[in-house]
Parts: C-alpha cells; structure tokens; sequence
C-alpha cells in the first residue's frame, strides 16, 4: 500500500456507495484506522470491529482457496448480502475492507480500492 | 473439538461456542483466585494447575502494573508467539469475577478472539445463576487445597 492508512480510508470513504472503509491487520483482524459507518441506525451498535476481524479472517480463507486451486493471491473479493456488499482487497501486511450499499458503483468501488492497494486493476 | 470440563455446568455452553468460533486451541476459565471454573484442549491436571496459577499471578502483575503505569488496571493481556498466541482476559457475570486464558494459532485471530470473547461475557452474564450458592468456607490462603478441589472435580480425583 502506498499510501498511509489514514489516506486510503478517507478516500476510499468519499466513493459514493462506500458506507464505511477500513484498514485491518491481516494476520491480526484488529482495525488500523477506520472512516465512520455512514446511515448506521443511531444509537445501533457498531459492527465495524466485528466486519473488519471476519472479513479479514474470510479472505484468509479464500486465500488458502485460491493458492489451493493454483490461481494465486486474490486480488479482489466481494461478498454480495441482503443489504449490501463487503468488498476487501489485500495489501501486503493489510486488508483494505469496505462495507458497501446495495446502490453503489462497485466497479468504482473496486477500482479505487485496488489503486489504494497499489496494484494494477 | 471436545465438550469443555466443568466445575459449574452454566459455563459449559458459553464455553463450548468461544472455543468453536474462536478456533481456539485450548483456554481455562478460571477464578481470580486460581480456582478453575472449566476448560477445553488439556488432558493433564498437572498444565491446568499451572496455568491456573501462573494466569492468577500474572492478572495479579498486570493489575497492579496498569495501576501504576496508567492509573487503572489493565484487564486484557495478549502475547504474540511464533506459532500459538495467548489471549488473557477478566470477565464478569454479575458480582462475580473469572479470568479466560486460551491459545489460537493462525487458523484464527486476536480480532476473532475479542469479538468472541464479548458475545462470551454476555452469555455468562445471561446465564448467572442469580441465586449463587454461598461459598464453602476455606481456610485463609488455601491457595494449593482450593486448586486441587477444582481440579479433581475437572479430571477426577487422582490417587
């Protein structure tokens, strides 16, 4: 990653769509730094910690898939729920993570965040 | 993964789902004291009497440590090893206080853990038993007979 964490998040947060960006250790799951959680019910419970820690552990999985099945590191995964999606991206010692509207560009989101990861889309 | 043992059958299932949805290893519920409430991933009395009391000493430590460094004591301890990682933490379930020491690998993650962990001091809070039973007197500083006692009741009496 290029860019210091603090960077990529407020960028990533001023995609449209992008409800909250977050910068997570990969081998931890703990937040590096995070945006707010835009259009959370007030007063809700924040579910970053918990997103950031199994989004970060599923791409570790998927990781171990992919290198299984000899298709190498995962450059992108989204996972498509309900009420939207969670997209991550890997960045050496990171994971870019965005919770995401079910409205959004992803193709935007996914672009951005893989130049924030510094790889090549 | 095995049910965990148990000294109170309320723990049982609380403990059982932190060990499954944090992949941990192995872990020990215990009292402040040393008194071990329940555990999964031992098979030897032996490593739970000492971890009983190396987790009550070192909450002791760290207790006063945070005091003096930064005016309140710290309640949540983790160490980083090459292969296997050690999560300690203090828990309540109303008045009552217990420590959690469990060991994960890379199959999970400290940010796992803490997440687990949380829904797993709600679950004791719900469960509590609200009408405790009052406490067996023991003599004063019976640190070795109170370890014992819990341990026989986890692995059977030995000898």
């Amino acid at each position: 990653m290029k860019s210091a964490p603090a960077e990529v998040v407020a960028s990533l947060s001023h995609v449209p769509g992008v409800a909250a960006a977050m910068v997570v250790g990969s081998a931890d799951g703990l937040i590096v730094e995070t945006s707010a959680m835009k259009g959370g019910a007030a007063g809700g419970p924040d579910t970053r910690k918990h997103t950031a820690a199994l989004a970060a552990y599923l791409y570790s999985k998927v990781s171990r898939a992919s290198h299984a099945a000899r298709l190498g590191t995962p450059s992108f995964m989204r996972l498509e729920a309900e009420r939207g999606h969670i997209c991550v991206v890997g960045a050496d010692d990171v994971v870019l993570v965005t919770i995401v509207t079910p409205e959004a560009n992803v193709g935007r989101v996914r672009l951005d965040m893989m130049h924030a990861a510094g790889e090549k889309s | 993964m095995t049910d965990p043992k148990v000294v109170e059958p309320w723990v049982a299932a609380p403990l059982k789902r932190l060990a499954e949805d944090a992949r941990l290893i192995s872990g020990v519920l215990l009292h402040p004291s040393g008194r071990a409430v329940g555990q999964f991933g031992f098979s030897n009395a032996a490593d739970v009497m000492s971890i009983c009391a190396l987790t009550s000493a070192i909450n002791a430590s760290s207790r006063e440590l945070g005091r003096q460094l930064h005016g309140k004591p710290f309640y949540e301890m983790h160490h980083a090893g090459g292969d296997r990682q050690v999560f300690m933490a203090r828990c309540m379930a109303g008045a009552q206080e217990f420590l959690f020491v469990g060991v994960f690998d890379r199959e999970s993650s400290l940010g796992l853990v803490e997440i687990y962990f949380a829904e797993f001091q709600k679950a004791l809070e719900q469960l509590r038993p609200h009408a405790p039973e009052p406490a067996k007197p023991l003599p004063a500083g019976d640190f070795e007979g109170e370890l014992n006692r819990s341990l026989d009741s986890l692995f059977g009496r030995i000898g």
